[in-house]
């Protein structure tokens, strides 16, 4: 009876990986940064990077998914269809994957608190540096008109979170 | 949940070399993205090639979806209009007249303004239009402000040209695809347009805020000279934005100048008009980057 009521039904555990689920997770980013073509005119630059926050919410998923390096593509091409200046994509999500090895080596535990921490953590650096990199374009924003997209960023992680999890889920076949 | 150890290779030699040279690939990878950051930034030109088959390549689709989003408000708006359409059409018919009446003095104006210049044989420069287009897009994810243009080099579009709506100055041209092309908006820090307050005709400096707005200081300190409701509009001064055309509407005062709201919405407007410089020796001038200005 036990063994009856935890068998499911027929639904096998799991169906095994799909074909082709290592490509996913580096498609699913990219298809988050073309999400910079969406015909939205907006007066304020206050979204969040959705790359950004797919890449981050992958890497906090799992640690395996890919090398370090494959942010460095990754980058490059949310720079080109952002339009943000060039380089500065690559330096800083490569950047950002090798803190993460490094805090994966110093954290002893792992929940949705420390998660989404870290990632406000990493996300603001990533709006400072990008309003940084702008003020040395020549374009000196104030820090006032910027805090919005300082907080929008971490509000929008967690959805992030929920969509590659359900990504992630697709693509093992659970 | 226990953290995830992370790449851990164990004992294999070969896994070991390989998590080496992963990490020696991520940090050569920071260190190039570094240096195409520095260069990006110390000459923007230089990539402008790969920038723009970028921006062939994306704006294709935000025109699409732009076509989309415009037919879809475009059906739900014109749905709204027939629920009022009576009260709607008592006020149009107001405004109309009045209008009409402003239109005739404005043409008086007109014709003394035309006699005038020809007893002072002031020679009219032509004012032409390179191309016609739609704001397709923008940079929402980032604090500078710039906007896609659905039109590029092979419409003769350049880097450096103003485009303006039917409504006032939207910016000026910095990249140009065979397609598409990126338009610097007023809105945008770096964006500093000579400019003369339209009542009185004080010379002002228009810059953006990078949020929307626009920060208007007099060229000589003094008392401040601005009103609200005032309009702002170029002065033509430095050759690049032809004068006279509409920037902004004053909203708010500060201590030595005021905050302004740009008149023309690049959301809103269903045409964006390129326009060929107004000195054309001042397009070279525009395509050299700002730090050497």
């Amino acid at each position: 009876m036990v063994r009856s009521a935890l068998s499911m039904g027929n639904r096998p555990l799991s169906r095994g990986a799909r074909s082709g689920h290592e490509i996913v997770p580096a498609l699913s980013v990219a298809l988050a940064s073309l999400l910079a073509v969406l015909p939205i005119v907006s007066a304020h630059g206050w979204w969040p990077n959705a790359g950004l926050l797919m890449l981050l919410a992958w890497r906090m998923l799992r640690a395996d998914t890919w090398p370090a390096w494959v942010a460095a593509p990754l980058g490059l091409w949310n720079d080109l269809v952002t339009g943000s200046p060039l380089g500065l994509s690559v330096a800083l999500w490569t950047a950002f994957m090798l803190a993460m090895d490094v805090i994966d080596r110093r954290t002893m535990w792992r929940d949705y608190w420390l998660e989404w921490i870290l990632a406000t953590l990493l996300l603001i650096l990533a709006e400072l540096a990008q309003w940084r990199v702008a003020a040395l374009g020549g374009a000196p924003v104030r820090v006032a008109s910027e805090w919005p997209s300082l907080l929008i960023a971490p509000l929008c992680f967690p959805i992030a979170a929920y969509l590659v999890r359900r990504i992630d889920r697709w693509r093992m076949g659970q | 949940m226990a953290a995830s150890a992370g790449p851990r290779p164990g004992w294999s030699r070969r896994a070991q070399y390989g998590l080496f040279f992963g990490f020696v690939a991520a940090v050569a990878a920071i260190v190039i993205g570094f240096i195409m950051l520095v260069l990006s930034l110390v000459a923007p030109n230089s990539y402008s090639a790969v920038r723009g088959a970028a921006l062939d390549v994306t704006a294709p689709l935000s025109s699409g979806l732009n076509d989309i989003a415009t037919t879809v408000t475009g059906l739900a708006s014109g749905a709204g209009d027939y629920c009022n359409a009576a009260r709607q059409n008592g006020d149009l018919k107001r405004q109309r007249a009045a209008l009409m009446r402003r239109m005739v003095e404005a043409k008086a104006v007109l014709l003394e303004n035309e006699e005038l210049k020809r007893v002072l044989a002031l020679r009219e420069r032509e004012r032409t239009t390179v191309a016609t287009g739609r704001i397709v897009g923008s940079s929402f994810e980032s604090p500078r402000r710039f906007a896609v243009l659905s039109i590029g080099s092979n419409d003769g579009v350049a880097v450096g040209m103003p485009v303006r709506a039917a409504d006032g100055l939207i910016g000026r041209v910095v990249e140009t695809g065979h397609f598409a092309s990126r338009v610097l908006l007023v809105t945008d820090r770096a964006n500093i347009v000579p400019a003369r307050l339209l009542r009185g005709g004080l010379t002002v400096i228009a810059t953006g805020r990078g949020d929307g707005t626009i920060d208007v200081r007099p060229l000589e300190v003094g008392r401040n000279p601005f009103k609200r409701g005032d309009i702002i509009v170029t002065s033509g001064t430095g050759g690049l934005y032809p004068p006279l055309v509409p920037i902004a509407k004053i909203v708010r005062l500060d201590d030595d100048g005021a905050i302004a709201l740009p008149l023309a919405d690049p959301g809103r407007a269903s045409f964006a008009l390129v326009e060929p410089p107004f000195e054309p020796a001042a397009l070279a001038e525009a395509a050299r980057p700002a730090g050497e200005r």
